[in-house]
């Protein structure tokens, strides 16, 4: 009988001979015909990875080193670092990355623990109506982002909105919600987490995935709800947490949307609403200057790829998978 | 199989060298004159169904010249045109669009002189006024085609709600408030908009009971006048800074500005006859659309508006006064021709017949007065058919005798930097109280002579 072990060591002495002798054999017709096809069906992914992925990244960072306005093409000359250290004195530098952290700040937890929290609620073998529920918490996510933010921009009304109406009621004097630079975080939080049901769902999805017969090993020990949910589900489900975590931290980074909507790119209520990615539209796009914009698209990239190294050098910390693998 | 690719590639390029070479030996191959539609309007559905007519038309009667007509969303264009330019593929011919959608590519235009000069093309056809408003120091960049003057709208309905007399129906007429003639100037403007602001009791902003919390109409707007400088023209014409002719420009803030912008914010959150941004994002105001939600009296705003006018309940009247003097801002659209066009002749045959020839079919769908006089009246009844009530369209026309000069879009040093900062300092005005207007008129003056000082160092460096 041949234990595992010996298949394995035989296949591991065996590897140099196969791939020598691939080395040497002469590529058939039908192995010819086979790469061929295979490059035809892959082209049209690598026509759109050079057209609209690489050949932009790299023209971008040659873009960073010029001085290009694209209205005045004419004017375009090489400046070296000067864009780099403009990120240095450009003051909006600082107010939109610190925009954009404050923001994630408030918005990072809740897009974090609330799709955990909907999902165990969603799951609970208590609930009637869970189709009903889970269409309902669904369905705002399908709702265009367009369409969404003019929506909220009406509920959020101070005069009009259907919120500060609410909170009448009570006798609480609603915030200016979308005019006050306090404010409009939580508006800006508020319209967001209508968009959480892709993350939810993902969530439940790998919640019902986690064997029952811990559970129910579980509370043969004795273990309360809260005590099986920490000890059981949160480690379960921490790779889609994780996922969720990455989803969410780039896209925090990479937030636009819905202040450039809801505020027209301006920034306002007094750059409240100048996120990162809103500086580096209106650089680009609405000052044309191509060599910053380039320049802070850069920067962008570079703080998006020291977040998400962190994030995976500490998932092997706290995030649990069964097969053992980590990243 | 060397042998094989070798004449593969010998044929290749034979085949590139004679096709390279055919239009050399092509005599009457026509020029083609491209036309970029997108940086002002044109992109409606049937704007775009008359352009491609009109294109058609001039193709058909002309052998030398063809048009290629190139039209792109609103929300794009800027980029779109800035990136054909970059690559070397500008159009020959750009618009229609006003001054702010051209001064973001200022210095892109070609002067028109040389070839009027040369064409004997008469510019008589027009009010002088019309065409100087396209002279820059460059020269004259664009030939005169449809023009928006600024006006009053208002509603007659609530001025007779509360017993008030209609604002003039012409410039120089005086006002007649409580049975007294008072001057039609930016103080009465305040008062009558005061008093045709109402709340939810009824009571209007001159009383004390009035609850400025709880407004349901409101007096006066400057409708959807975002850019800052559109909202300031009643006090006057002027610019932001001044050429020191040696490169460098120096922020200023006009005078007359000054007391614009505190007779605009003590009509927000003092007098409360101006509504603020929420106010205007409100469902009460139209959700933007103010003057067309019924509950906003008076609104200045150019002809254009007239797209955006459900209803018939409104009039046209005499703008304000300040200081005895009238301004009524207006925007001119037209085409220009771009400096590095090829064929600079063959673009002004087909700049002469889009604003000559083609100007009515196209001034339909683009809804602005002609600026040919003689074009107007045909102009007006397509007005009078949609608007039945009568309009007093006479106001409108004498309102081109007062136009702002300078102009309120006009060129400034890093010109779409500067006008965002401009729009911030206005924004911040609509939505915040308690400001101190003097130390943020004060920061705004300084952002713009860093704004002008950038642009001075980087002319230098060239």
């Amino acid at each position: 009988m041949t234990t595992a072990q010996d298949t394995s060591a035989s296949a591991t002495d065996t590897a140099p001979i196969a791939t020598n002798q691939k080395k040497h054999r002469p590529t058939s017709q039908l192995e010819k015909m086979q790469r061929r096809w295979g490059w035809i069906f892959i082209s049209p992914w690598i026509i759109g990875f050079l057209g609209f992925t690489l050949i932009p990244m790299v023209a971008s960072f040659i873009f960073s080193f010029l001085k290009f306005t694209i209205n005045h093409p004419e004017d375009i000359r090489f400046i070296g670092l000067q864009n780099y250290q403009n990120l240095l004195t450009d003051p909006l530098v600082g107010v939109s990355l610190g925009v954009t952290f404050k923001f994630a700040l408030l918005s990072l937890p809740l897009a974090i623990i609330l799709p955990v929290a909907l999902a165990a609620l969603l799951n609970n073998k208590y609930l009637r109506g869970k189709r009903f529920f889970r269409t309902l918490f669904y369905m705002p996510y399908i709702v265009p982002i367009v369409s969404a933010v003019y929506v909220w921009s009406g509920v959020l009304n101070t005069e009009t909105g259907w919120l500060n109406r609410f909170l009448e009621l009570f006798g609480i004097q609603g915030p200016d919600w979308l005019n006050s630079v306090v404010w409009i975080y939580p508006a800006l939080v508020i319209i967001g987490l209508w968009g959480l049901g892709n993350s939810y769902l993902i969530t439940l999805a790998s919640m019902q995935g986690v064997p029952t017969e811990l559970y129910e090993a579980a509370t043969v020990d004795g273990a309360n709800m809260w005590q099986r949910f920490r000890k059981i589900t949160l480690p379960m489900i921490s790779p889609v947490i994780f996922y969720n975590l990455i989803l969410a931290v780039i896209g925090l980074l990479r937030y636009f949307e819905i202040p450039f909507i809801l505020k027209e790119g301006t920034g306002q209520p007094g750059n409240a609403t100048m996120f990162y990615n809103i500086h580096f539209y209106k650089t680009a796009f609405v000052f044309l200057d191509m060599g910053y914009g380039s320049t802070l698209a850069w920067l962008l990239f570079i703080i998006t790829m020291i977040f998400t190294v962190l994030l995976f050098y500490t998932a092997r910390y706290w995030v649990y998978y069964a097969s053992g693998d980590v990243f | 199989m060397l042998k094989k690719y070798m004449r593969i590639a010998l044929v290749s390029l034979l085949l590139i060298v004679v096709l390279g070479a055919l239009p050399a030996f092509a005599q009457d191959e026509p020029v083609t004159i491209t036309w970029f539609v997108g940086i002002g309007t044109g992109g409606a559905p049937e704007q775009r169904e008359m352009q491609e007519a009109v294109v058609q038309r001039f193709n058909e009667s002309h052998d030398d010249i063809q048009i290629e007509l190139i039209i792109v969303e609103n929300n794009v264009a800027v980029e779109t045109l800035g990136t054909l330019i970059a690559t070397g593929e500008a159009p020959d011919i750009v618009g229609p669009a006003g001054f702010a959608g051209a001064w973001a590519f200022a210095g892109s235009w070609l002067p028109l002189d040389d070839l009027i000069e040369e064409t004997g093309y008469d510019l008589s056809q027009f009010p002088e006024s019309a065409v100087e408003i396209h002279r820059t120091s460059e020269g004259l960049l664009g030939l005169p085609l449809a023009n928006f003057p600024a006006f009053l709208y208002y509603r007659p309905g609530l001025f007779d709600e509360a017993g008030l007399e209609y604002p003039p129906a012409h410039y120089g007429d005086p006002y007649i408030l409580d049975g007294e003639e008072v001057e039609w100037d930016v103080y009465t403007l305040r008062e009558v908009g005061m008093r045709l602001t109402v709340d939810a009791n009824g009571f209007d902003a001159t009383e004390e009971e009035f609850d400025p919390e709880n407004i349901i109409q409101w007096g006066f707007a400057n409708q959807w006048a975002g850019p800052m400088r559109q909202n300031y023209t009643l006090f006057g014409a002027a610019s932001v800074y001044e050429d020191n002719g040696d490169g460098t420009y120096t922020a200023v803030f006009p005078e007359n500005w000054r007391e614009g912008v505190q007779w605009f914010y003590n009509g927000i959150w003092e007098d409360h006859f101006i509504p603020n941004a929420a106010q205007v994002g409100s469902d009460l105001l139209g959700a933007g659309n103010a003057f067309a939600s019924g509950n906003l009296a008076m609104a200045q705003s150019h002809l254009w508006y007239t797209c955006c006018l459900p209803d018939s309940d409104w009039d046209a009247a005499a703008l304000p006064s300040y200081n005895g003097q009238t301004t009524a801002r207006i925007h001119a659209d037209t085409f220009r021709i771009m400096n590095t066009t090829e064929y600079p002749r063959e673009a002004f045959e087909v700049l002469t017949y889009l604003t000559g020839e083609a100007s009515l079919d196209l001034l339909s769908v683009y809804g602005g007065m002609p600026a040919r006089p003689d074009d107007q009246d045909a102009f007006i009844a397509t007005l009078d058919e949609k608007y039945p009530q009568g309009v007093n369209w006479d106001v409108v026309i004498e309102s081109l005798a007062f136009t702002d000069v300078p102009h309120h879009e006009e060129w400034l040093p890093n010109n779409n930097k500067a006008n965002d900062r401009l729009d911030a300092f206005q924004s911040l005005l609509e939505s915040t109280p308690g400001l101190d207007l003097d130390a943020e008129i004060a920061t705004l003056v300084s952002d713009l002579q860093a704004i002008f000082d950038e642009y001075s160092a980087g002319q230098s460096d060239e």
